[in-house]
């Protein structure tokens, strides 16, 4: 986070990690789509010729929130990474600086090794950058949920309940999960920054206030909770799957 | 094992943070200015482009009559002045678009360029004259008093009439174009930069993995050269006791202490004879531990190969006898000159033959040959082979038996020392499978080579060459140790 109290500016940077072809990008296109025009900047794409990510995918979201203490200007940099292998150096690079993680896995049950050790990969890097899983806020999207062959609802759901994170469903190319997991990770890492810097004092924005008004801010408003809640697992236990599928 | 000094990650937050773009580093000028020109061209208005800082980058002013005669005067340039430098300056307000007014009447339309939501930059458009202009205003007169008003608002009257509507799609779309072009040189800066991070992350995590690699090697080295020393000191150790046991029981079979019955007589003679091969088990170790420390010494003395096969030969020949394997030596009657370590290649030979003998069942013959060559590979319209061919000369020596042979798909490894084609052989034949390494070693330091290969019907072959004298000068004072972790 960077937070300049001068120019009233607060700059959170969340990254979407996951095995190759998983959907991250896909992710930030729906994003995109979803948001309110005004609200977000162009959609940067860094791909090879044949729709690779090949660096990253950066979507910027601004939007002026008015607290007590006067109006400040948020700004969320959402970031992909390359997801295959050999990008190892370049995954690095970009998750430097995460205030959240969203780890978007896909569904289909021949995956399951390639989302474990692009788990693996993500421990082993914020290791590297003097950074640990336990303290970066993070949840867990299960994308792709339209395809066949692919890990049941009541399975996730089951894994989902023992697990740390939140878990969403998503089917990213139809945009649906896709507000929800994004509002989840929000929620989750302003939570996190707001107890470590105090923003609630500092900003005169709460928590809850916050996110609503980041809903609203990109065309979504009074949905904030319903989305960010909207997974299995996670501080959220037991609140209502995601209504995909 | 102490932990590798690791360096921290590249850091690239310049591009993967929230670092506000400057329009400086992502846009070129002189494209920038041929931009703004062909607006000019096309629309007849000036066009000003300034950094978030107030920066002029670029300047594509139209030719106004009124400017000019407004500047004649020192107030007139100290009044123009001030609207310049407010038309940089001046807040382009929540819209970012506002028209900042001159004192002559005539007009600047100001038109920020937004990048990911900041101000980084503005356009200026202008001087124009509004759609509704007629007369100059009374701010003219009252700022620059000198001024002829009547030829000022006839040179006014010939400015072109701009309305602002027509004025505003010009300016939204030099806006529009503008700043897809700063997107477009930022996306292009950001590529190239982090193209650059990532050579050097990945340069740094090999490095990293370089660094342990090393540090593993040294520590395996150092547990080699342990394991060498404890070799040596062992061997040496085991041959002291050793030598009396073969001492005393020589002398007591020789009846120095009194005459022995017969079977008296065989025990000893049996603890004598296994005390021997004990013994070259353990030269064999010891020689073994001194090639790979390095140590083993080479004495150069010309010599004449010939001789010394004569000497191994004489050597293995009463355990030939004893098996009932002929021995033979074939000589090339060419006299052949080797600069060598005469009693290191008596080792070799005596090596090569005495396993030739004991892997040749009975009947089976044993021959050593030996001939001048040249090395392979050289032929005889080869540039200066008549200074070269005596260099290349080498004396060849084979070492063949009727033997059990070795497989194909064994003979690379039958140099490595402690192998043995099948370990059942070590019992059968005896052995510390320690010979053919040291043989390789001993002619490798010669500048010689040795291979193996089928001798036909049925058998081995080893051939060693090495070079003749003329061509090898000098020779290495010690065997090179093994070039190994």
């Amino acid at each position: 986070m960077q937070l300049n109290f001068a120019a009233r500016e607060v700059a959170i940077k969340l990254v979407y990690y996951g095995p190759a072809l998983s959907g991250k990008t896909t992710n930030l296109k729906a994003l995109h789509e979803m948001v309110r025009e005004k609200s977000r900047g162009r959609l940067m794409t860094l791909e090879t010729k044949d729709d690779r990510t090949l660096f990253f995918d950066m979507l910027p979201l601004v939007f002026k929130a008015e607290s007590e203490t006067g109006s400040m200007s948020l700004r969320v940099k959402v970031f992909t990474v390359p997801g295959q292998v050999v990008h190892a150096s370049t995954r690095r690079l970009v998750l430097q600086g995460a205030d959240g993680i969203a780890f978007i896995a896909d569904s289909q049950t021949s995956e399951t090794e390639n989302n474990a050790a692009s788990f693996l990969d993500l421990r082993a890097n914020l290791k590297e950058l003097g950074r640990s899983l336990s303290q970066t806020p993070m949840v867990i999207q299960f994308n792709k949920r339209d395809l066949a062959n692919v890990r049941t609802d009541a399975e996730i759901d089951d894994l989902a309940r023992r697990g740390k994170e939140p878990v969403y469903k998503a089917c990213a190319m139809n945009g649906q999960g896709v507000l929800e997991s994004f509002f989840g990770l929000l929620d989750r890492s302003w939570k996190k920054l707001e107890a470590e810097h105090d923003l609630t004092q500092k900003l005169g924005l709460g928590p809850a206030a916050f996110l609503e008004m980041a809903a609203a801010s990109l065309g979504h408003p009074g949905r904030a909770q319903a989305l960010s809640g909207a997974c299995v697992g996670g501080s959220h236990a037991g609140a209502r799957a995601a209504g995909v599928r | 094992m102490s932990a590798v000094n690791s360096t921290a990650p590249v850091s690239a937050s310049d591009v993967v943070g929230d670092v506000a773009v400057r329009i400086e580093d992502v846009v070129d000028r002189d494209a920038l200015a041929e931009m703004c020109r062909s607006i000019q061209e096309l629309f007849g208005i000036g066009v000003r482009v300034y950094s978030s800082e107030g920066a002029l980058l670029t300047n594509i002013a139209s030719e106004v009559e009124v400017c000019g005669l407004v500047n004649e005067s020192s107030q007139g340039r100290a009044a123009c002045g001030s609207t310049v430098s407010a038309a940089k300056s001046v807040d382009p307000g929540q819209d970012g678009d506002i028209v900042h007014q001159c004192f002559t009447g005539l007009a600047y339309r100001i038109v920020s360029l937004d990048y990911e939501n900041r101000r980084v930059g503005r356009i200026v458009l202008g001087p124009f004259a509004p759609a509704g202009l007629r007369e100059p205003p009374p701010l003219l007169a009252t700022s620059v008093p000198k001024l002829d008003v009547i030829q000022a608002t006839q040179k006014l009257a010939n400015v072109p009439r701009v309305k602002a509507e027509a004025l505003g799609r010009i300016a939204h779309h030099l806006k529009t174009t503008l700043e897809l072009i700063i997107f477009s040189s930022h996306k292009a800066f950001v590529t190239s930069k982090l193209h650059l991070y990532s050579v050097r992350e990945s340069y740094r995590a090999l490095e990293e993995k370089t660094a342990r690699l090393e540090q593993a090697l040294s520590r395996l080295k150092e547990l080699d050269r342990l394991k060498t020393n404890f070799l040596g000191t062992v061997s040496h150790e085991l041959r002291t006791p050793l030598t009396s046991i073969i001492g005393y029981s020589e002398m007591l079979s020789e009846g120095m202490a009194g005459a022995l019955t017969e079977e008296q007589s065989e025990f000893v003679k049996t603890i004598h004879g296994k005390g021997e091969q004990l013994l070259a088990l353990i030269m064999g170790l010891l020689d073994l531990s001194k090639l790979d420390s390095g140590t083993m010494s080479l004495r150069q003395a010309p010599l004449q190969i010939g001789k010394t096969l004569d000497e191994a030969v004489s050597t293995v020949a009463p355990a030939a006898i004893k098996k009932g394997v002929e021995l033979v030596v074939e000589k090339d009657e060419t006299p052949c000159e080797v600069a060598g370590d005469g009693e290191r290649l008596r080792q070799v030979f005596v090596n090569l033959t005495d396993n030739a003998v004991k892997f040749t069942p009975k009947g089976g013959k044993v021959t050593l040959r030996s001939q001048i060559t040249r090395e392979d590979g050289d032929d005889d319209d080869d540039d200066g082979a008549v200074l070269l061919a005596p260099l290349r000369r080498v004396v060849q020596v084979t070492v063949s038996d009727t033997g059990i042979g070795i497989p194909a798909s064994e003979r690379p490894r039958v140099f490595d020392a402690f192998y043995q084609v099948d370990s059942g052989s070590t019992r059968e034949y005896g052995g510390t499978g320690l010979g053919l390494s040291i043989v390789k070693r001993i002619v490798e330091a010669h500048g010689g080579t040795v291979t193996v290969t089928a001798n036909e019907p049925a058998g081995t072959t080893f051939v060693v060459t090495l070079p003749s004298a003329q061509a090898r000068r000098t020779l290495p004072s010690r065997v090179p140790p093994a070039d190994r972790p």
